[in-house]
């Protein structure tokens, strides 16, 4: 398997997400609906695992294999809260998220080598990687249904329920988030002998870390839905600069041992 | 109107205690952590943890004691960590101390009076809240209670054991017994244990091959790599394939080929031939990236172009070393990248070796780490990750917006 490959998978993949996505829209039943979805994102595992195989590495080192997770747990989550909730438009929004992150990945092919420097090769490297990607997933999921929610046409008020969407989104998501950053203060502690040394990966996971926690805090005691809406996108945008805005970021230049 | 004074009144003192934080550091400078030493840290924590039990007591009595924990305090807290760590993102973290951001320790964020000051106050509301949730524990959800416990014990233990980490590098040169280090302030610093390195070891990746413009001085982004005899792989319009690869060669006097010989310095030589697919010419010989004794090696493709192979990636490297403890017990661990040994409550971990020589590098640097609040952080990581994992559980239950109750 070789990164060329990338196109058949991802153009057989979304094919079945497009179909789970109408399927949803128009109300069909529920286990086709989603089994049809379920056949997209294993055809696109399928093509991480070919990834996996050939490299003889797991397929989480660059920026363009973390995008592949992003987009494959971004259609899990799509079929998790589908499947959970029944909204008819969750599978349309995760199937243009994924196919966005995968055109990105088709646009800007790189270069893979097999090597894997020694600091990465530690039992924490996939489930750190892993679970990092699938708490992104989540909160690019919650980050368009806040979306959708402020800036509806209809202008409707968002209801208890869809609002419990967004809490719950936001738990599993922060829930992640913890476990990855956690996860990364063991092996830290592991590979540099200090589980927290403010590298500027880890400022801005802790300030995304807040971010939603303060979404939690804040929602407990505030009804006004526009500041909760507007911090949603905003820790968004703080995820982004952790997961890739650093590479750009002049502060962070040549500091970060998060390089790879 | 209650809301709008509780949010007013909690950002007001977080806006207090930046300018507090913001005075102390023009007066006095960077904050300095030493006098938080064995035993002053696990005294002043014991206290404080007294000192919260007491504040949430007398809450009850006192008004604004009480508010140092309601959710007020949480969001204004939590927000003012949030914009700290923002600027603490933003900011370039070098020891100046020009301009405004110097000035008020930004760009020495950790020792900054306003960031401890800030962080302290989040970890009281934090603290209290802690109180107050382990009297009402069977009203609380689990999730909540265990993750405002779990998080506390990790911040409170990081910031009271900050003055007891202790990082310290040893240079150490084959079969030569070291205990002196170096801190990061270049200071020496006595170990209570003597270091050996008994043996070094690398393992490298395969090499690989790139086409090389001596003019430009750049590489192609496409290589091939050398994992076997007989692989191939287009490269600038060259198809170069491997005919010979010797891991440990070196090249004979006044001859173009190389042999294998296991010497110190020996290098890895891959026999190249390369095929122009446009004009089909051939070329063949012997590509090397040398060591710290032999010269590299490239094949030329015309005057300008050649092949070349950088230094191999290093796969993994050990340190072989003998420790000697201060009660003259002598014992052998492999030192390597993710795997510390221990001596005692130090923890040593493979940093560096002489990478001009490479896989024959005959020194090691290791650090030797000592942090004494690590197992109270580890236990507390631990149950962070556990609470994670009853968070994730228990997420899609109960609603929890804003409760309907008065004033709110």
């Amino acid at each position: 398997m070789s990164w060329d490959n990338l196109l058949i998978f991802a153009v057989a993949a979304t094919l079945c997400w497009l179909v789970g996505a109408v399927m949803a829209m128009r109300g069909k039943a529920v286990v086709p609906t989603a089994s049809v979805s379920a056949i997209g994102s294993v055809i696109f595992f399928a093509f991480i695992v070919g990834m996996w195989i050939s490299l003889e590495r797991p397929p989480l080192r660059t920026m363009g294999e973390t995008r592949l997770w992003y987009s494959f747990f971004l259609s899990l989550a799509g079929i998790a809260v589908y499947l959970r909730w029944r909204y008819r438009w969750i599978l349309s929004f995760s199937t243009l998220m994924s196919v966005v992150f995968i055109s990105i990945n088709l646009l800007r092919p790189e270069i893979h080598s097999k090597s894997l420097m020694p600091a990465l090769q530690s039992p924490w490297f996939v489930p750190h990687v892993i679970v990092y990607m699938f708490a992104y997933a989540m909160m690019g999921a919650v980050t368009l249904f806040a979306l959708y929610l402020w800036l509806r046409p209809s202008h409707k008020e968002p209801s208890a329920e869809e609002m419990g969407v967004c809490d719950n989104l936001v738990r599993i998501g922060w829930a992640f988030l913890t476990l990855g950053m956690v996860m990364g203060a063991l092996w830290a502690k592991q590979a540099w002998g200090d589980y927290w040394t403010w590298d500027p990966k880890e400022t801005w996971a802790a300030a995304t870390w807040l971010g939603y926690l303060l979404y939690l805090h804040l929602r407990k005691i505030s009804k006004d839905h526009n500041v909760l809406f507007a911090l949603l996108i905003f820790a968004f945008l703080m995820l982004q600069m952790c997961w890739w805005g650093i590479n750009y970021l002049p502060s962070a230049q040549g500091v970060s041992v998060h390089v790879y | 109107m209650n809301l709008q004074w509780g949010y007013k009144r909690a950002f007001l003192r977080c806006a207090l205690l930046f300018v507090v934080g913001a005075v102390l550091q023009l007066v006095f400078g960077d904050f300095d952590n030493s006098f938080l030493r064995y035993p002053w840290g696990l005294i002043l924590a014991i206290n404080y943890l007294y000192l919260l039990l007491l504040v949430y007591v007398q809450g009850a009595k006192w008004k604004w004691l009480q508010q140092l924990s309601d959710s007020y305090a949480m969001v204004s807290s939590l927000t003012s960590m949030l914009l700290l760590t923002i600027i603490f993102g933003f900011t370039r973290q070098d020891p100046s101390t020009e301009g405004v951001i110097g000035a008020l320790g930004f760009s020495r964020m950790t020792s900054s009076w306003i960031f401890i000051i800030i962080f302290f106050y989040f970890l009281t509301t934090l603290g209290v809240t802690v109180m107050r949730d382990l009297h009402h524990w069977r009203h609380m959800r689990v999730a909540t209670l265990l993750s405002h416990v779990v998080v506390f014990i990790a911040l409170a233990s990081s910031m009271f054991g900050s003055a007891d980490k202790l990082r310290v590098m040893v240079n150490m040169q084959l079969d030569r017994m070291t205990y002196m280090a170096q801190t990061h302030d270049g200071e020496d610093y006595e170990l209570p244990f003597a270091l050996t390195l008994k043996e070094f070891k690398m393992e490298e990746y395969p090499a690989k091959l790139y086409v090389l413009d001596t003019k430009t001085e750049s590489s192609s982004e496409q290589f091939l790599l050398a994992e076997y005899e007989g692989a191939e792989a287009e490269v600038n319009g060259w198809q170069l394939k491997v005919k010979q690869s010797i891991d440990m060669a070196v090249r004979m006097p006044q001859s173009e080929e190389f042999m294998e010989v296991h010497h110190v310095g020996a290098v890895p030589a891959v026999k190249v031939e390369a095929r122009n697919t446009r004009t089909d010419e051939k070329r063949e010989g012997w590509v090397s990236c040398g060591s710290h004794i032999f010269e590299p090696a490239y094949l030329w493709l015309d005057e300008r172009y050649a092949v070349a192979m950088p230094r191999r990636e290093a796969k993994r490297y050990l340190s072989r070393i003998e420790i000697m403890d201060e009660k003259g017990e002598q014992w052998r661990e492999d030192v390597e990248v993710n795997k510390p040994a221990r001596v005692g409550s130090w923890r040593i971990y493979q940093v560096g070796y002489d990478t001009q020589r490479g896989r024959w590098s005959s020194s090691s640097v290791v650090e030797c780490v000592k942090d004494g609040w690590w197992p109270v952080v580890r236990v507390a990581l631990w149950m962070i990750l556990v609470t994670a994992v009853v968070m994730f559980l228990t997420a899609g239950g109960r609603h929890f917006g804003p409760k309907k109750q008065k004033g709110a």
